[in-house]
């Protein structure tokens, strides 16, 4: 042959119109997550503005007061405004949720790109390390590295991170194994690019858009896991207004004060709601086969 | 017919068989209508043999099953007749005479007499009994507590003086030891049983109390009998059942729809909810608590009193009690106010910030510190709500005086390992509920410097070491006269206030919440379910 081996080695196709305007708007669920998220992203960002009282100043006098005007959330055992905390709890929540979000993310392409690039004996070890870890129920593995690393919010995140890290592995694997066979990807190897080359020009850009849609919708397992781990005493320590740890003191009022858990638990849902339509949405978009494919 | 199919058609027939079994069994039921009484405990027994164990939930139990040698009067902790009907105390205050009760046997027909409960009680004081309890591994046990330990020469001698007569030597005068025998942890355990079962019968236990064993099911319950023989008249209730419910929210409402009778625990939060049921009774004493925030007295900043005394003016403990703890007693010396021995005349540190600050600056601390603060989760008898939510509100309070306490929640059993043999810094949730009703038990336990053993007692977590408050306690050991003994802790008291080795916070009210129905119950300050054979449903 003698055609030149470069032209046979196109830049990695883009998907210009996979992320057209008009299909975006065209999708309801992405349009109303996106609002979601745009309204928690603005509770956190603000929380200083909006919130009417200080989050953790205590007045044992305003005791268990139910929703009102001057507290439209009500107030918890110790006297503190429940709005208040709920809007600083979306500031940690989203902190957490993304930083544990992203370290799976970092870990998981790593490992998965290693595993299905170079194959044989590494995605033997790096897939069987995944296979076990999933065999774990996430939360019992994050309790055992939280147990490890010591109870705080950041080795919460770090735990978390840990334990979605083989979903991304997974998902990255199987995505890098199929470009790998690639024509573009032989060709470039042919013309004696090196494989950190290779991947990170020809292989990474083409596994995107899975990882882009995979991290969307795991930020809300991530956020549901810390307020878990909170909730068990295993994460964020009093008095920060985290969700899942207000869950946690307002269970035991469930009968006389039900908004002291119910607020925290509204926000999480409302959160995590809002992240997976902004997932299933750029699913849609940017990544058809997966539809219908459940984590 | 396939054998599958074979094997369905004999399991029905089987089925069939047995219907009119049950119906004839719930018509039998329905007939007599045993009176069963249904009590909800937060968390399961882990045993019940009363020498082997130191568990709240198993002493509930327990204490329907077993006499001791001396029982607890109904309602209160002063001590009256058990299996012994009368005893007598040298003038040295050494030797205990006890003259047992005629015609009692156990559960499983052992006669009881002195040679039988001899024989029990051999296991905690007899190390060359092949069950000695002190010597087995992975037991919680009060013996040494009771009779002291063979280990270090403290140990009580006993004597089968008849066969009705059981004689106590001690090797030095110790008074408490006459309360320490009434509790449950002191109960009497059949001979017979401990030797079926291989010297643990903790999952059989046979006793001569007012309600005898049926059966104990992992997590769900365990059942007692009413003993017809019963030598204190004969239980007023057929059957008691001990449902083990973790979630206090699901108690409430079992109890709401008369699934169950009586509530062990009862959070504050639910107080009102039951205060506020026609259908239901709240029952509240003083309890014999006392509950506060221990500081490592040897270590950091509250090695300087005048900062352990600004943590007690800077925290509101009178706010916290009457709105986390429904109302307890602020607390300002080491033993309730129910106990002999109390100093009336000391009074709660005050709620003073500025106080507080000055003290600190005092100290060399005028713009505060940082500290650790270790907490757990779960409500114990002393603490209703939990160690978190003490520490929030208290890490609330000393952040205004410029102290920054970071808290770290650990669960219970490695809770206890890290105050007890660790040489923690900082600051941790404590708390004691009285085993005999003896001052000693109080002041002794949770702040003497063991001066032998050069080292802090085991639940004087704090390492509070005070010479002159150590030799009062001492003294007050040696004298068998109570009267004299109270005063000797009443200046103890006094020392502990001012040294302030915790913040003092409450002394909890002991609440429980039955049906109205209930009725001859009594709540006893030392926690356990005494006396059941009183209770009846109407």
């Amino acid at each position: 042959m003698t055609v030149p081996a470069l032209a046979l080695a196109p830049r990695a196709p883009r998907r210009s119109a996979a992320l057209s305007w008009r299909r975006l708007v065209r999708s309801p669920n992405l349009l109303v997550g996106f609002a979601v998220l745009v309204l928690v992203v603005g509770c956190a960002g603000f929380a200083r503005e909006l919130a009417p009282y200080s989050p953790i100043d205590q007045v044992f006098t305003d005791q268990l007061k139910p929703p009102s005007a001057a507290h439209l959330f009500g107030t918890d055992e110790f006297g503190r405004d429940i709005f208040s905390r709920c809007l600083y709890g979306a500031r940690i929540a989203l902190v957490v949720g993304v930083i544990a979000d992203g370290i799976a993310m970092l870990l998981g392409v790593v490992l998965g790109t290693v595993a299905g690039y170079f194959g044989g004996r590494a995605d033997a070890a790096v897939m069987r390390v995944v296979d076990v870890m999933l065999a774990f129920p996430y939360l019992l593995l994050a309790m055992i590295v939280v147990a490890i690393l010591g109870p705080s919010l950041t080795n919460a995140m770090i735990a978390i991170g840990i334990v979605y890290t083989p979903q991304f592995a997974r998902v990255v694997r199987g995505a890098v194994l199929a470009i790998r066979e690639q024509e573009f990807v032989e060709a470039a190897g042919a013309v004696g690019a090196r494989a950190p080359r290779i991947l990170a020009r020809h292989v990474l850009p083409n596994v995107l858009s899975p990882i882009i849609v995979m991290a969307t919708l795991t930020v809300g397992f991530t956020i549901v896991e810390t307020a878990g781990l909170s909730f068990l005493g295993l994460g964020a320590s009093p008095p920060t207004p985290e969700w899942g740890s207000m869950l946690a003191t307002g269970r035991s009022y469930m009968l006389t004060a039900p908004w002291i858990a119910t607020f925290p638990g509204l926000s999480i849902l409302v959160t995590v709601v809002g992240f997976n339509l902004v997932g299933d949405g750029l699913r849609d978009l940017l990544d058809p086969r997966l539809r219908g494919r459940g984590f | 017919m396939t054998q599958a199919i074979r094997r369905r058609w004999v399991s029905l027939v089987v089925a069939a068989a047995l219907v009119p079994v049950g119906i004839s069994a719930v018509g039998q039921a329905q007939a007599q209508a045993p009176k069963t009484l249904v009590i909800a405990i937060g968390a399961d027994q882990t045993g019940l043999d009363p020498q082997t164990v130191e568990n709240n939930e198993s002493g509930f139990i327990m204490s329907t099953i077993f006499d001791s040698i001396v029982n607890y009067k109904p309602g209160s902790s002063i001590v009256g007749p058990g299996l012994a009907q009368s005893w007598t105390i040298s003038p040295d205050g050494r030797t205990y005479t006890f003259k047992l009760r005629p015609g009692v046997t156990f559960h499983d027909g052992t006669p009881m007499n002195a040679h039988t409960v001899a024989e029990d009680v051999d296991r905690a004081i007899n190390p060359n009994n092949p069950c000695y309890v002190l010597g087995r591994k992975g037991v919680d046990t009060y013996d040494d507590f009771t009779f002291g330990s063979a280990k270090d020469g403290t140990v009580a001698k006993m004597d089968v003086v008849d066969d009705s007569t059981l004689r106590f030597t001690l090797p030095k005068p110790n008074a408490p030891f006459i309360t320490s025998l009434a509790m449950v942890w002191q109960g009497i355990m059949s001979p017979a049983a401990t030797k079926q079962y291989n010297c643990d019968a903790s999952q059989h236990p046979v006793g001569t109390g007012p309600f005898k064993f049926v059966e104990a099911v992992r997590n769900d319950h365990v059942t007692v009998d009413a003993n017809a023989g019963y030598w204190g008249g004969r239980p007023k209730v057929d059957r008691i059942i001990f449902q083990v419910v973790p979630e206090s929210a699901t108690r409430m409402l079992q109890l709401e729809r008369n699934q169950v009778q009586i509530l062990a625990d009862v959070p504050p939060s639910d107080y009102a909810r039951v205060r506020g049921n026609p259908q239901l009774k709240l029952y509240t004493q003083p309890g014999l608590t006392i509950l506060g925030v221990s500081m490592s007295n040897d270590l950091g900043p509250f090695k300087d009193v005048r900062v352990r005394q600004a943590m007690n003016y800077a925290v509101d403990k009178d706010a916290i009690n009457k709105g986390l703890y429904g109302g307890a007693t602020t607390a300002s010396q080491g033993v309730p106010p129910v106990l002999w021995g109390f100093n009336k005349a000391v009074t709660p540190y005050p709620y003073d910030p500025a106080k507080a600050k000055q003290l600190l600056a005092e100290a060399g601390f005028p713009n505060g510190f940082t500290t650790d603060m270790m907490v757990y989760a779960n409500p114990r008898g002393y603490n209703p709500i939990g160690g978190a939510k003490l520490g929030e509100a208290v890490q609330g309070y000393l952040a205004k005086v410029g102290v920054t306490v970071k808290i770290t929640q650990y669960e219970w059993g490695a809770y206890l390992d890290k105050i007890r043999h660790t040489q923690w810094e900082g600051m941790a949730i404590s708390g004691w509920s009285g085993d005999n009703g003896d001052p000693d038990n109080f002041l002794g336990d949770l702040f003497e410097w063991d001066e032998a053993a050069g080292k802090a007692r085991t639940n004087n977590n704090s390492r509070h070491h005070n010479p002159a408050f150590d030799r009062l306690i001492v003294q007050a050991r040696q004298v068998t006269d109570q009267a004299k003994r109270a005063q000797l802790y009443e200046q103890a008291n006094k020392i502990l206030h001012d040294d302030a080795p915790w913040i003092f916070i409450n002394y909890t009210n002991q609440v429980r919440a039955t049906r109205a129905n209930v009725r001859g119950f009594l709540l006893n300050p030392l926690q356990m379910f005494f006396h059941m054979e009183l209770v009846s449903l109407q």
